[in-house]
C-alpha cells in the first residue's frame, strides 16, 4: 500500500511535469495558429459557367507558350533552361493542377498572380487581355483534363518541387538554386522532414497562407484544396517517418513481451517473499 | 562434470556469489525506491548498447553528421530507428531516474554519515552524465543541437579574465563549428563513458562498504533483520525492472515527442536562429535559475553554478542527528517545498522569461536557495530538541 503510494506520488509529479513542459509551456511559446481558410474568402466571388472546350484555345494561345499539359500532349513552348533564365522558376506543368487547386483560387489567380498569392513578385504577369468569361473558360478546362483521385505525391511535384527539392526521395528541384535565389531572396529548404520537424497543424496553415505564418515570406500562397493540402502532407509525413507501421507493429509485441516479463518476475518475487515475509 | 563445476574449480564462483550476493544482507524495511540505483545501472546498459549500434553508422563530419542519423540509421538501417529511439528516450529517462533516486537519497537523509562517499560519488555521476548528454545532443547537428551548444558555450565568456579564450577553446572555432562536434563526439563516445563506468563501479563499492540506508535512517544488525541481497532483494528488483522496461517501451515506440524535439530534425543553420532556444528537460530548472535574475546577468551565472554545485555539500549542510526525513516534520515541509519548486523552475524554463513569468522564475530561484539555507537551521532546531528530549527515541 506504501508503496503504491510512492508509485503514485512519482506519477503526479512525472504527469505535472509533461503537461506543463510539453503541452503548456509549448503552448505559450508557439502561441495560436491561425485557422486555414480553405474557401479563400479574402478573394472575389465568381458565379460564370465556364466552357471547356473555349478553354482549350484560350490556353493554346494564352498559357502554352510558358505552360505545358502533358495530359493532352500539350508541350510549353518554352523549355525549361529559357523559362528559369525569363523568370527564374520552371512555370508547372498544369495537367493535374485544375483538381488541386481551389476553383474560386484559379480565377482570382489567373487574373492577378501576384494578388492572389500575396507575394508581389510572383514570376507570372497578370494578363489583362482576358475577360472574366474568358477565364472562366480557362479554369472550366484546365479542371475537366484533370484527374480527380491525385496522390500527395502528384500534388509535391505538380505545386512544390519547381521550387523545393526533397532529397531524401531523390527529387531536386526542377529550378536551379542560383535562380531560387535570385527569385525568392533564399533557396527553399529541402522538404524531406518537414512532415517531421513541423506538426500537421502548422503545416496547413503555413501552406494555406504562409504570410500568415511568416509575414513577408517569398513563399507564394498556392491555393490549394483542402483535400489536396491533406494529401500533401501526409505524404510529407509519411516520407519523413517511414517506418511508421513498422514501429507501431513491432511497438505492440514489445509492450506484450515486457508484459510477460511483468507477470513472471512477479510471480518469482511472490514465491521467494512468501518465506520472507512471515 | 558440468561446467558450472568446472568455473569453480578455478574461479571460485559458487564462494564468491555467496559471499557477494547471498551473505550480502540489505534492509528488511527499504521501499522500491532502493531499486533505482539497479535501474541506473540498467538503463545505462541501455544507452551503451544502443549507442554502439549508433556508433557503426554515425559520421562525426558536419556536413555528413545530419543525414547519417536522419537518412541512414533513421530510414535505410533496417531497424535502425530502434536503436536511435531507445538511446535518445533512454537519454532523457535515465535522468527521470537520476532525479528520483537523489530525491530518495534527500528524503531518507542517505547523504549523512557515513554515505559522504556514496553521495560525492552519485554526484560526480550526474555531473558526467549532463555533460554526456550535452555534447551528445550536439551530434545530430539539427537546428537545436547547434543553437543550443552554441548559447551553454557562450556562459563560458562570463570567466573572469580567460572567458574569451576559454570559449574558443571549447568550440575550437570561433562558433560552433566542425571542429566542435568532432570533439564533443570523442567525449562523448570515449571519455566520458568511460569515467562513467569507472565512478559507477566506485559508486556501487561505496555502497556496498557502508551498507544501504533504509526508511528509518536506523543502522541495523544485519544478522538479525537484513534480508540476503539474492535472492530476496533481488526478485524484487527484477519486477521492479520489468515494469520499468514496460514504461520504457511504451515511450521509445509509442511516446518518443519529448526526447526528440521537431526542431531537431531542422538541420543546423548558423545563419538562422530559431525562434525558442531551450534545453532538453531535465536542464530546465538550472537555465530557469539563469534566466530568474533577469536583471543582472552575471548574478544568473552565478546562481545558475551554485545551483548545479550546491546539492553536493548536502552531508555538510545538514548536520541533523536524526537521518530519515520520515522522522523529521520541518525537513519534510522543506523536501516537498524544494520538489514542488524543482518542478516550477523545470516548467518555467521553456515558458518565456518575460512578464509574470520573469517575476515567477526569480521567486522559485530564490525557494530553491531557500531549501539550501534552511537546512543548516532546520538541523539546529533539531539538535535543540533532542537535547532537550522533546523528541522520542525513534531516533
Ligand atoms: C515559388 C516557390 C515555392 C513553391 C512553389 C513552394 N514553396 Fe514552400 N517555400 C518557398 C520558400 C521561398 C520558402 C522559405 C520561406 C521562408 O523561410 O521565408 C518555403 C518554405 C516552405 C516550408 C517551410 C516553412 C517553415 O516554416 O520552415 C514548407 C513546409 C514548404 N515551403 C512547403 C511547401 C509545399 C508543401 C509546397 C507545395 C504545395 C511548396 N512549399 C511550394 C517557396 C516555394
Ligand atoms: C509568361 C509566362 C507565363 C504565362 C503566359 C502563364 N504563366 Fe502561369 N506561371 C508562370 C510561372 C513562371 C509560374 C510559377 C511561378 C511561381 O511558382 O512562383 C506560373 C504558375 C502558374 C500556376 C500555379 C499556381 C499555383 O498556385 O501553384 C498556374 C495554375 C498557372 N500558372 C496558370 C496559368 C494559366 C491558366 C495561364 C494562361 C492564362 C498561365 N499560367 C500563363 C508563367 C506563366
Ligand atoms: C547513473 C548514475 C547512477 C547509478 C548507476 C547509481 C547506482 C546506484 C546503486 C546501484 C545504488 C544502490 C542501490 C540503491 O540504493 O538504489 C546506489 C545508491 C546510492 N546512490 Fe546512486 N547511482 C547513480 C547516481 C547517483 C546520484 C546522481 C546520486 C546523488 C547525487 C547518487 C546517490 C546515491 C546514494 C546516496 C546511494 C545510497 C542510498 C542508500 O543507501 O539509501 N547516485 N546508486
Amino acid at each position: 500500500m506504501k508503496e503504491f503510494k510512492i508509485l503514485l506520488i512519482i506519477a503526479i509529479l512525472v504527469i505535472a511535469g509533461y503537461y506543463g513542459i510539453d503541452i503548456y509551456a509549448h503552448h505559450e511559446m508557439y502561441g495560436n495558429l491561425p485557422k486555414p481558410d480553405f474557401h479563400y474568402l479574402d478573394l472575389k466571388d465568381v458565379n460564370i459557367k465556364g466552357d471547356p472546350v473555349k478553354g482549350k484555345e484560350l490556353f493554346q494561345s494564352n498559357c502554352q507558350s510558358c505552360h505545358s499539359l502533358k495530359a493532352e500532349g500539350l508541350n510549353a513552348m518554352m523549355d525549361a533552361e529559357t523559362a528559369q533564365n525569363a523568370f527564374n522558376v520552371v512555370p508547372p506543368d498544369l495537367s493535374n493542377l485544375g483538381a488541386m487547386l481551389a476553383p474560386h483560387f484559379l480565377f482570382n489567380f489567373i487574373k492577378n498572380p501576384q494578388n492572389a498569392t500575396k507575394n508581389p513578385k510572383f514570376a507570372m504577369p497578370p494578363m489583362a487581355q482576358l475577360t472574366d468569361q474568358h477565364i472562366a473558360d480557362i479554369v472550366a478546362y484546365l479542371q475537366s483534363v484533370a484527374r480527380k483521385n491525385f496522390t500527395g505525391k502528384d500534388v509535391l511535384t505538380d505545386a512544390c518541387t519547381r521550387c523545393h527539392s526533397v532529397k531524401y526521395q531523390k527529387i531536386k528541384a526542377f529550378t536551379d538554386e542560383k535562380h531560387l535565389k535570385n527569385y525568392l531572396g533564399k533557396v527553399p529548404p529541402d522538404l524531406s522532414l518537414k512532415g517531421r520537424s513541423k506538426d500537421r497543424e502548422y503545416l496547413e496553415t503555413f501552406i494555406n497562407n504562409p504570410q500568415s505564418v511568416l509575414p513577408g515570406t517569398s513563399m507564394p500562397r498556392l491555393g490549394l484544396t483542402e483535400e489536396a493540402t491533406n494529401k500533401v502532407i501526409s505524404y510529407l509525413e509519411e516520407i519523413a517517418d517511414p517506418h511508421k507501421q513498422q514501429r507501431n507493429k513491432v511497438g505492440i509485441w514489445a509492450l506484450i513481451y515486457a508484459f510477460i516479463g511483468v507477470v513472471l518476475t512477479y510471480a518469482w518475487k511472490k514465491k521467494i517473499w512468501k518465506t520472507v515475509d512471515k | 562434470m558440468r561446467f558450472i563445476d568446472w568455473l569453480d574449480e578455478r574461479f571460485a564462483i559458487r564462494q564468491v556469489f555467496k559471499l557477494s550476493m547471498v551473505d550480502y544482507k540489505v534492509p528488511k524495511n527499504i521501499n522500491f525506491l532502493w531499486s533505482f540505483g539497479m535501474l541506473l545501472v540498467f538503463n545505462f546498459a541501455i544507452l551503451f548498447i544502443s549507442g554502439l549500434f549508433l556508433l557503426m553508422y554515425y559520421k562525426p563530419d558536419a556536413n555528413l553528421a545530419f543525414d547519417s542519423v536522419n537518412k541512414t540509421i533513421m530510414m535505410d538501417v533496417s531497424y535502425g530507428w530502434i536503436f536511435r529511439h531507445v538511446h535518445a528516450v533512454g537519454a532523457s529517462i535515465i535522468f527521470l531516474l537520476m532525479y528520483i533516486h537523489i530525491a530518495r537519497g534527500i528524503y531518507y537523509g542517505s547523504y549523512k554519515k557515513p554515505r559522504e562517499g556514496v553521495w560525492l560519488t552519485g554526484y560526480i555521476l550526474f555531473i558526467l552524465f549532463s555533460a554526456t548528454a550535452f555534447t551528445g545532443y550536439l551530434l545530430p547537428w539539427g537546428q537545436m543541437s547547434y543553437w543550443a551548444a552554441q548559447t551553454i558555450t557562450t556562459l563560458f565568456e562570463k570567466v573572469p579574465f580567460i572567458g574569451e579564450d576559454l570559449v574558443i577553446w571549447i568550440r575550437g572555432d570561433y562558433a560552433i563549428a566542425d571542429a566542435t562536434l568532432t570533439r564533443f563526439f570523442a567525449l562523448h563516445v570515449v571519455f566520458l563513458p568511460v569515467l562513467i563506468i569507472i565512478t559507477i563501479a566506485i559508486h556501487l563499492f561505496a555502497v556496498r562498504v557502508v551498507g544501504s540506508n533504509n526508511e528509518d535512517g536506523k543502522k541495523i544488525d544485519k544478522q538479525k533483520e537484513g534480508i540476503p541481497f539474492w535472492p530476496v532483494f533481488m526478485s524484487k528488483e527484477f519486477f521492479v525492472m520489468s515494469i520499468f522496461l514496460l514504461f520504457f517501451l511504451y515511450l521509445v515506440f509509442f511516446k518518443f515527442d519529448f526526447a526528440m524535439d521537431r526542431v531537431n530534425f531542422e538541420p543546423a543553420n548558423p545563419m538562422q536562429t530559431p525562434k525558442h532556444i531551450y534545453p532538453e528537460w531535465y536542464f530546465l530548472a538550472y537555465y530557469e535559475v539563469l534566466r530568474g535574475f533577469f536583471f543582472s546577468q552575471n548574478l544568473g551565472l552565478i546562481a545558475f553554478l551554485l545551483s548545479m554545485i550546491l546539492i553536493a555539500f548536502l552531508p555538510w549542510l545538514d548536520k541533523s542527528p536524526i537521518v530519515s526525513g520520515k522522522h523529521r516534520p520541518l525537513f519534510q515541509i522543506a523536501f516537498w517545498v524544494f520538489v514542488i519548486d524543482f518542478l516550477i523552475l523545470t516548467i518555467l524554463g521553456k515558458l518565456p522569461p518575460s512578464g509574470v513569468y520573469a517575476w515567477i522564475g526569480l521567486f522559485a530561484s530564490l525557494i530553491f536557495f531557500g531549501f539550501f539555507i534552511s537546512l543548516p537551521i532546520i538541523s539546529k532546531i533539531e539538535s535543540k530538541q533532542l537535547r532537550k528530549g522533546e523528541t522520542d527515541e525513534r531516533v
